[in-house]
């Protein structure tokens, strides 16, 4: 069954936490790890925005991308948005996830620690 | 449409059903019937969410836009897409990790009071009922298209909008979410195999893409439209042309013969011209295939992809999806593999629009016919370019697939409104403020009702469109009102999801006003924009401006976005147990805990019966 404690509601106490079983998170293990997510979602997201933006931008202003054609019929425009655009999405989406997956792992180790710590010093 | 087309339908709606009553004996908890039981797998959900995700206007719209109107209609398909990078970047993990039912619970549970719980509910309800429209309007338009006849003494329009209600009741009320789900794996891969068969049958035939397109960009894209006498004899006010006169510049001798033989006789009804095309981008250019601006003007080119990209990240059904997974990164998980199949499916979308237009030009010049009404090569319909095309190229067989496919599409994505919808009401509204002591089978019960009432709303709402002239107002309609959809959902709940997730400081009157601001505004644009296509008020001033925004979401989004920030600031009351929300958003304790009770296993969908 899950054993669930907050500490947080309500008051405002030293350490907040919250446990599952045998796991934990504290707000500082949590915190630390959201800073680190907001980090890498947010650079991301940058990329991802800047690039979709910079696809119209350029239809809009440079005339060899939406106009020249480079292989065929396909001009850089056409072609990107119709096939390289989803390979752009499939590279940022796996290494996205990979990296969120090694936080989710960095943020139970560090949990478990404090758990540890917190552990060692009621037998202490 | 065929004998064997009629048959893979049937087989198809008997299918669904059947799968639905076998489901239904899994779903005797509201977390089965609502969520499936949180068991579905990355690869299951990122099926599922593709079938809730691609409906028919994703799957003969994408093609039908590219087919009109060439680049401009590719964009389509990446906008779609692109909108699950928001998705897997900042909602899907901790949207799952929250843990709830539905996105007002997320409201509820994240700032901790029913007001914006209830508003929450509003907007779902609001942005379902507006996604709901172009499926019904599709069902009707389809069933038109791929049968053409009506049933019971209704008209074809009329029977598809009561056929596909009726049977999406049945199978969503039967089945809840564990039957949905199981109906939109299957149907999703049934419509990715329909536009996979096309395609390769076109590289069957030959078809060479770089070639097609060189040769489609040679001359400049024409618009196709049926109009009435008056139509064509009233002079457009900008150049002082009639739309005959204009027509005279890109029809042969022969084609624009018939027009004017049809004026002078002055007949009822329509008759199909093409029009020459301006490029709304580069006006000193022609309007050519493969380059942008046959629809969007520089502003509408970032107002359209920021609505599609936006707005996949606000669709209620396709984020109450994110609760069926097992864990957030699993969530992620399910993301990346739905990019992975709904990209490969839009790679193919515009494949196929580009082989409609040759091979079907090919076909009227080598003297073939199409039953559908076509003028200049092209269709006039540019929706009926995927079953004409497969008709063209493997016959009834391939006609038969493609119609299957079709109300696949359509089922998948209403069944998933369906069921938000009836969470909304059942879960958020019923559960927690009606009856909230209700016992299992009460609610399951309720959740089935409500189920039943939006179907008879889709209904109403799919047989009142044509009455309002909307169809006729909006040359795609479908495309305008998936955007419209797109718009309410993306102003209305990503800032509250975003702030929500990412900055604690948001507080709950913040939140609350950004929903009420974000819902709002887009409505009003909407409703603006179609007054003023409608003639109702003018396209001069201020409101004029307003009603001209074609996409409202690059107004509407930041609005919403800025009003959380602001009135957040201006409040400063956070909830008190924010540290404590916040862990369970960002925290994995819970997560380690179920992976080591094992609870955090998939694969039940099948095999567990609910108890």
């Amino acid at each position: 069954m899950t054993d669930t404690t907050a500490h947080a509601a309500g008051k405002a106490p030293a350490v907040a936490h919250v446990r599952h079983g045998e796991h934990v998170d504290t707000i500082e293990s949590v915190d630390a790890v959201f800073r680190e997510q907001r980090k890498l979602s947010f650079t991301y997201g940058a990329i991802f925005f800047a690039v979709t933006l910079a696809i119209p931008a350029a239809s809009v202003w440079w005339e060899d991308w939406y106009a020249k054609p480079i292989w065929g019929g396909f001009t850089a425009n056409y072609l990107f948005v119709s096939l390289f655009y989803y390979v752009f999405l499939w590279v940022m989406a796996w290494t996205y996830s990979k990296q969120a997956d090694k936080l989710d792992e960095k943020l139970a180790r560090m949990a478990e620690e404090i758990a540890a710590r917190s552990l060692g010093e009621k037998e202490a | 449409m065929n004998t064997l087309a009629i048959v893979l339908v049937v087989v198809l709606i008997l299918f669904t059903i059947a799968l639905s009553i076998f489901s239904r004996r899994f779903t005797r908890t509201t977390a089965d019937f609502y969520l499936a039981g949180r068991k579905v797998g990355s690869f299951s959900n990122a099926s599922a969410i593709s079938g809730d995700y691609l409906s028919a206007a994703s799957f003969l719209g994408v093609a039908g836009a590219v087919y009109a109107s060439g680049l401009d209609g590719v964009w389509y398909a990446a906008g779609f897409a692109g909108g699950f990078m928001v998705v897997v970047l900042f909602i899907a993990s901790a949207l799952r990790r929250f843990g709830e039912y539905t996105v007002a619970d997320f409201a509820y549970g994240r700032f901790g009071s029913d007001r914006i719980r209830l508003i929450t509910v509003l907007a779902v309800l609001l942005t379902s009922l507006f996604y709901m429209a172009p499926q019904m309007f599709g069902a009707g338009t389809t069933w038109q298209v791929l049968v053409g006849k009506g049933i019971l003494g209704m008209d074809p329009y009329t029977s598809g909008v009561v056929v596909v209600a009726a049977i999406m009741a049945l199978y969503v009320g039967l089945g809840g979410m564990k039957g949905t789900t199981l109906n939109q794996i299957f149907q999703f891969w049934w419509l990715f195999f329909a536009m996979f068969m096309v395609v390769a049958f076109a590289f069957g035939h030959g078809f060479s893409y770089p070639k097609a397109l060189a040769d489609a960009s040679k001359e400049p894209i024409v618009d196709t439209k049926a109009l009435t006498v008056a139509e064509l004899t009233t002079p457009n006010p900008a150049t002082g042309k009639t739309p005959l006169e204009a027509a005279k510049t890109v029809m042969t001798p022969e084609e624009y013969a018939k027009v004017e033989e049809f004026v002078a006789s002055k007949k009822e009804g329509k008759i199909p011209v093409a029009l020459p095309s301006k490029n709304k981008l580069h006006e000193l250019r022609a309007m050519l295939f493969r380059e942008p601006g046959h629809r969007y003007n520089a502003f509408d080119q970032f107002s359209m992809v920021l609505a599609l990209v936006l707005g996949t990240a606000g669709l209620p059904h396709i984020l109450n999806r994110y609760y069926t997974n097992p864990s957030g990164s699993a969530a992620r998980r399910s993301t990346f593999w739905v990019l992975v199949f709904i990209g490969l499916f839009y790679i193919m979308a515009p494949i196929a629009g580009l082989a409609g237009l040759g091979y079907i030009k090919e076909h009227l010049a080598n003297g073939g016919t199409i039953a559908a009404a076509n003028v200049h090569g092209h269709l006039v319909k540019p929706d009926q370019v995927m079953p004409t095309l497969a008709n063209l190229l493997g016959g009834q067989a391939l006609l038969g697939v493609v119609s299957a496919g079709a109300f696949a599409a359509m089922f998948s994505t209403i069944g998933g409104l369906l069921i938000a919808s009836a969470s909304a009401v059942g879960h958020d509204v019923y559960e927690k403020y009606i009856n909230p002591n209700a016992s299992e089978a009460k609610r399951v019960l309720v959740g089935r009702i409500a189920v039943l009432v939006f179907s008879g709303l889709a209904l109403t709402i799919g047989l009142a469109i044509p009455k309002f002239g909307l169809d006729q107002a909006y040359p795609a309609l479908i495309a305008m009102m998936v955007t419209w959809a797109f718009s309410v959902g993306a102003s209305a709940f990503v800032p509250m999801l975003l702030t929500g997730i990412w900055w604690k400081g948001t507080t709950e009157r913040g939140a609350t006003a950004g929903i009420f601001v974000g819902l709002g505004s887009s409505i009003a644009f909407i409703f603006l924009n179609i007054l003023q296509t409608l003639g109702k008020i003018p396209k001069e001033g201020a409101i004029g401006f307003l009603g001209s925004l074609t996409f409202p979401v690059l107004f509407t989004f930041p609005l919403a976005l800025l009003t959380i920030i602001v009135v957040s600031k201006l409040d400063g009351q956070l909830p008190k147990n924010v540290d404590e929300i916040w862990m369970r958003i960002h925290g994995t304790a819970h997560e380690r805990h179920e992976r080591d009770l094992g609870l955090d296993k998939v694969g039940g969908l099948l095999g567990t019966k609910s108890h």
